[in-house]
């Protein structure tokens, strides 16, 4: 690979040259005078400058374990896209494991190991001899308390803390903020395991999620999505489409919003609903109960519909409705966990929903257990280990701590604070100066996961391997693994540690290749990918004995039940310093940049508060104050708030933003040893106000149509060739324009470039599946350079984002229903695009493969475009967000590394918008030519389509009949937004399907 | 952003169009020539390089083609530019004949072994808002075609720039061809 200095200038040259920066320069010959051209010293193998090489590893912003395809230009990554070969995440990508580009290029990274100096400022120091530190510390602290706190480890990495610290007489304490401890606890009520299974969402036939947010963040999202949207899309010529989604819980998250019912039960009698259902599927006979289910019938028959509906808070037909349909669907999967987990019987909840899969016969079905995630079992850590950890620490037993892969001090922050203080030397490894490492006496910069070695087990059967996709991006940071190894006296680099766990793997899944060649299939394809056997289980003979009863959430008057809940884009906190996750508006909410408390109108109402006056919440722990965001999606009776924000270190996107939602929780473990999320809070009205830094434009559709949606039985009679939706493009008065129109348009088809067959790029978006996750919205930032404005400017209404997710609420009013729909909204490229005829320089024209294109060197910023766009998706550079040290400056160095070389880096004053991923077109378009072809259907992918987990974009050639796209573009549920304009629209929204009644 | 540059090297590439089409439409000379010695390399056109690297020796008289060196520029957007590796594969035998050349040589070998690679000035530059993928040219025009945009380089001692690379420019060769000129081709 050469010598690493050599080739990291020289790639900055690479990438300035390449177009990395738009350097707006009007001359066109001469050299600029600081252009430098640095050559390689030996040319790396697989390398073409200018061409992308992509390499396989496995994503770690969570502990899903999905597969990574990193693209690499010119020896840096500049784009995460998911692997295709990963049977967690089937080749898509959630805006998390997206932004873990930021994470590696993130100007706050530590660049290299640093002391604490007596007066509390940071030295650095050499890696000999901070290891050597940690090595005599540790030495002398043998039977003192040593403590090695890492993140959820399922691979090598894991096991080498739990060798170093078998070696040394210490202890390695796991600690995840959501560790799904009920989870466990549930399956082993039930099932006497503590194994977590694998979900198969994509053959579920009928779903009922008790709190379990499998769209926002919990398990493995992403896959979940996938799965989701087979079995809840519509597919007109399939009988088992439209598997109904019932949610249950007190808050209508992303989840939520993509059920066909919500079940608002009251905070923690999720699981009485679930025996109930049990009891009634039981009673009724509704599907072949097992045997020893026999054991159930005291417990069912205390949970009968009548006996619980009151304390639910629904109707007793409804709970025997639900349990009809879910065993008539004879492909039941009921999931708990999520909101419903947090509460103090969350596991009981969990083992209630384990029983209804039980009694209807889907588990070994639906719930396979075998392939276990990683989040299960007995070496998965719990909040009852960091609590032992604490008071241990608090006790003064702890003389060394050392912290990998986890920021307790945000997440726990007072008991974890207080006692940090009297441990006697803390080693941080953090990348970052989050508030963990911040509180250190020692920090040793751990390598991002994009730069080092390791390897992921996320279910059983699947290896999933991490490479080094570039050089170091801060060339003294240095893989913990490779620091573990020298301070355990070990004559190995980590590489070498892990390809001899991986020589165990090819023993047993070498099918007789060589090791190195095995070893190198496996780098190629992310890992091995095997299957578990399912294994059969049987209910617990203590299931029984299972209270589902209610925990007294409520404490005295004038308290409310706050449910705390993780935030889609900052999940725990450790995406708060990445700023596209920042600006991601949250998919339910649409806020950026800050936290907020929910409320429902009538108890803002009654307490007259209004979107953005702050409410300061005082819990028997902690206090903290948000802006209220009022919302039909939670109970009158219950306040919800997200993690996420509230840091006091970890650099200078999360720092000082708001509250931090963990303050008010307490710090004891309940029952089953997990954390309990939801508080009784007591609320003041602070009498401060702020607009908030939302996204959002109007919570209802007005009557717009934006989001057409049909009733399943409608939908089912739709036959080929018919339209659902009558498009009246133009009024009778417009028909002589519009002729004339057409026949300007016939003859301008016939000159220049425009003469001859030309393909016409066209989008089909089907909203039966799109959840709103807002995953295509990050890919979007990412591939095409779009700048992030900050909170300020998002609330002066200026946010960049070429593509957003609009969410309307629906019914909430004469009693309907409250639910919500969504709508990915981007440039449409409009046949008749009115923002063409009125640019005065030609910089928005038409090109003739039917885009709206964008000549960005050509605009000179009169925003009569955007002021003529009725879908509103031009964005006008009021800042320039690429000058260096300026003042609105997105990429700060080294964040500009991620720059798509390919795309433009616009300047101040230049109007931007989708141009489908030009790039992307002209891309294939190259390729093609070089192969003597024609560009295949399916070959262009742009970056929205590619992102989306549910698989609902789709983009092809319009005028190719034998495309997918055009297929779509016929589908009888397709419609156009705001047709009645007579903009020919290039995107087809294919209708949100709705379940009868 | 000055006006400075477009006349004067626009009158250049004219004249070299005229003066030779033929070899304007090939990279390589028909037969090799032998370099002129240089005596006043200050006189020189374009840029002086820290390494007195002549195209007229290696691609005109030694006749190696171009795509020896910028091996990637049939297949991709950018022709590269050869590693230090790649200078070094023969000169660690072909150390030179005159002093001249011995020393310049020198400085290649010292490259190599001081793990420093020399730091070109660029010639041929495109503003951020442009995409030039050679490859597309190269399939289009052929191997030999470099000359048509980058002159006879096999004849220069010192490389500068013929053509001025500016839009018109490359408007005209579409239009003369009849390929499109659609401004999201190049700009996006």
């Amino acid at each position: 690979m050469g010598e690493p200095m050599e080739r990291r200038r020289f790639l900055k040259v690479l990438g300035v040259t390449g177009g990395g920066a738009a350097l707006l320069s009007g001359c066109g010959i001469g050299p600029e005078p600081t252009e430098k051209l640095i050559p390689y010293l030996i040319p790396p193998e697989d390398q073409v400058p200018g061409t992308p090489t992509y390499y396989a590893t496995t994503c770690r912003e969570c502990p899903a374990g999905c597969g990574l395809h990193a693209k690499v230009r010119e020896g840096r990554v500049v784009k995460l896209e998911g692997n295709p070969e990963s049977p967690i995440n089937h080749g898509r990508l959630c805006p998390r494991g997206q932004a873990g580009l930021q994470g590696l290029y993130n100007p706050d990274r530590v660049a290299g190991p640093l002391e604490r100096t007596g007066d509390g400022q940071w030295k650095p120091i050499a890696w000999d001899d901070a290891i050597g530190r940690v090595a005599a510390k540790v030495k002398g602290a043998r039977g003192k308390g040593i403590v090695f706190v890492t993140g959820h480890e399922s691979g090598a990495f894991g096991e080498l803390v739990d060798e170093w610290m078998r070696q040394v007489g210490g202890r390695h304490v796991i600690y995840e903020p959501f560790a799904f401890e009920a989870l466990r606890e549930g399956n082993r009520l039930a099932f006497g395991t503590s194994a977590v299974p694998w979900y198969d969402f994509a053959n579920a036939r009928y779903l009922v999620s008790f709190g379990a947010d499998f769209l926002d963040t919990w398990v493995s999202p992403v896959g979940y999505q996938n799965g989701f949207a087979r079995a809840h899309g519509f597919q007109a010529g399939r009988d088992a489409s439209m598997a109904k989604f019932v949610f249950v819980g007190p808050r209508l998250s992303l989840t939520g919003m993509n059920a066909d019912e919500w079940i608002a039960a009251a905070p923690g009698t999720e699981g009485l609903l679930a025996l109930a259902m049990a009891s009634v599927i039981v009673r009724e006979r509704l599907a072949p109960v097992p045997s020893d289910a026999a054991r159930l019938a005291s417990l069912l028959s205390r949970h009968a519909p009548a006996q619980v509906a009151s304390a639910v808070g629904i109707e007793p037909s409804v709970i025997a409705r639900l349990a009809r349909e879910f065993a008539a669907s004879k492909g039941g999967l009921a999931v708990a966990g999520g909101i419903a987990a947090q509460y103090p019987n969350g596991a009981a909840i969990v083992a209630a929903a384990n029983i209804l899969n039980y009694v209807a016969g889907t588990v070994g079905k639906t719930v396979k257990f075998g392939p276990n995630d990683s989040l299960g079992g007995a070496g998965a850590g719990s909040f009852q280990q960091m609590a032992d950890l604490v008071s241990d620490m608090e006790a003064g037993k702890v003389a060394v701590l050392l912290v990998h892969g986890a920021n307790p001090a945000h997440s726990l922050p007072g008991a974890f604070s207080q006692a940090i203080a009297k441990v006697g030397f803390k080693v941080g490894f953090s990348p970052y100066l989050d508030e963990t490492a911040a509180a250190a006496d020692l920090i040793l910069p751990d390598l991002h996961p994009l730069e080092q070695w390791n390897d992921a087990r996320p279910r059983a059967g699947l290896f999933a391997l991490l490479q080094p996709v570039m050089q170091p991006v801060f060339p003294d940071a240095r893989h913990t693994g490779d620091v573990l190894l020298r301070a355990s006296g070990r004559d190995q680099t980590f590489q070498e540690y892990l390809q001899g766990r991986w020589r165990e793997l090819h023993r047993r899944h070498g099918g007789g290749k060589s090791f190195e060649q095995f070893w190198s299939e496996a780098l190629q394809h992310g890992g091995v990918y095997g299957e578990a056997p399912l294994q059969p289980v049987r209910l617990a003979s203590g299931v029984a004995q299972l209270t589902a009863t209610p925990p007294a959430l409520a404490g005295g008057p004038g308290e409310t039940v706050l449910t705390v809940f993780p935030s889609i884009g900052l999940y725990d906190g450790r995406g708060a310093n990445k700023p596209w996750l920042q600006e991601l508006p949250d998919p339910v909410s649409k806020i950026t940049w800050h936290a907020w408390v929910e409320i429902h109108p009538a108890t803002a109402a009654r307490w007259g508060l209004t979107n953005g006056d702050f409410l300061l919440l005082k819990s028997p722990y902690g206090t903290v104050k948000a802006p209220v965001w009022i919302t039909p999606g939670v109970r009158p009776d219950v306040l919800a708030a997200a993690t996420g924000q509230g840091h006091t270190a970890y650099g200078r996107y999360a720092k000082d933003r708001s509250g931090n939602a963990f303050e008010l929780l307490s710090s004891a473990p309940n029952g089953y040893g997990g954390r309990t999320f939801s508080v009784a809070v007591s609320v003041v009205k602070t009498g401060e106000h702020r607009r908030l830094a939302t996204a959002e434009g109007d919570p209802r559709e007005l009557g717009a149509h934006n989001v057409e949606v049909l009733p399943l039985g409608r939908a089912r009679q739709l036959k080929s060739g018919e339209r659902a939706f009558e498009e009246h493009e133009a009024p009778a008065y417009a028909e002589r324009a519009l002729e004339d129109w057409a026949a300007a348009q016939h003859e301008k088809a016939s000159l220049g470039n425009y003469a001859g067959e030309h393909p016409r790029w066209g989008l089909a978006i089907d909203l039966a599946t799109c959840t709103g996750c807002s995953a295509c919205v990050t890919a979007c930032y990412a591939e095409n350079n779009i700048a992030t404005v900050g909170e300020e400017l998002v609330v002066r209404r200026r946010v960049m984002s070429w593509m957003r997710v609009e969410r309307y609420y629906t019914g909430g009013e004469h009693g309907e229903p409250v639910g919500a729909v969504v709508t990915p909204m981007l440039c449409q490229q409009c046949g008749n695009a009115p923002c063409e005829p009125v640019c005065p320089v030609f910089a928005a024209y038409h090109t003739a493969d039917g885009l709206n294109g964008q000549v960005y060197n050509r605009c000179v910023g009169t925003r009569y475009c955007s002021n003529n766009c009725p879908y509103k998706v031009r964005y006008f550079n009021w800042y320039n967000f690429a000058e260096q040290g300026g003042e609105w400056e997105s990429w700060p160095a080294p964040l500009d590394m991620l720059l798509n070389p390919d795309v433009t880096v616009r300047e101040k004053g230049v109007m931007e918008k989708c141009t489908f991923c030009v790039q992307r077109i002209r891309g294939a378009q190259n390729r093609a030519r070089l192969e003597d072809r024609t560009v295949r259907d399916g070959e262009i992918v742009p970056a929205c389509a590619q992102a989306c987990p549910s698989e609902a974009i789709v983009f092809g050639d319009l005028h190719d009949r034998r495309s997918r796209v055009s297929e779509l573009a016929q589908d009888p549920r397709g419609y156009h937004v705001l047709a009645g304009l007579n903009t020919k629209p290039a995107i087809t929204y294919l209708a949100k399907v709705v379940h009868d009644g | 952003m000055t006006k400075r540059c477009g006349r004067s090297a626009a009158g250049i590439a004219v004249v070299v169009f005229m003066a030779s089409p033929l070899a304007a439409q090939n990279g390589q000379p028909q037969e090799a020539r032998t370099a002129r010695v240089i005596s006043d390399t200050g006189r020189l056109k374009g840029p002086r390089q820290p390494i007195f690297f002549r195209h007229d020796v290696h691609a005109g008289q030694s006749r190696i083609p171009c795509m020896y060196c910028h091996a990637s520029v049939a297949v991709s957007s950018e022709p590269g530019i050869p590693a230090v590796q790649t200078c070094f594969g023969c000169h660690q035998l072909i150390t030179g004949s005159t002093d001249e050349h011995k020393a310049e040589i020198k400085k290649v070998q010292q490259a190599w072994i001081g793990k420093q690679p020399p730091q070109w000035i660029r010639v041929h530059a495109l503003p951020g808002f442009v995409r030039f993928p050679h490859m597309r040219h190269i399939k289009a025009l052929g191997t030999q075609a470099c000359a048509t945009c980058h002159g006879q380089v096999e004849r220069m001692p010192q490389v500068y720039q013929v053509s001025t690379l500016k839009m018109g420019w490359c408007v005209n060769c579409h239009v003369r061809s009849g390929v499109s000129r659609d401004c999201t081709l190049c700009h996006y």
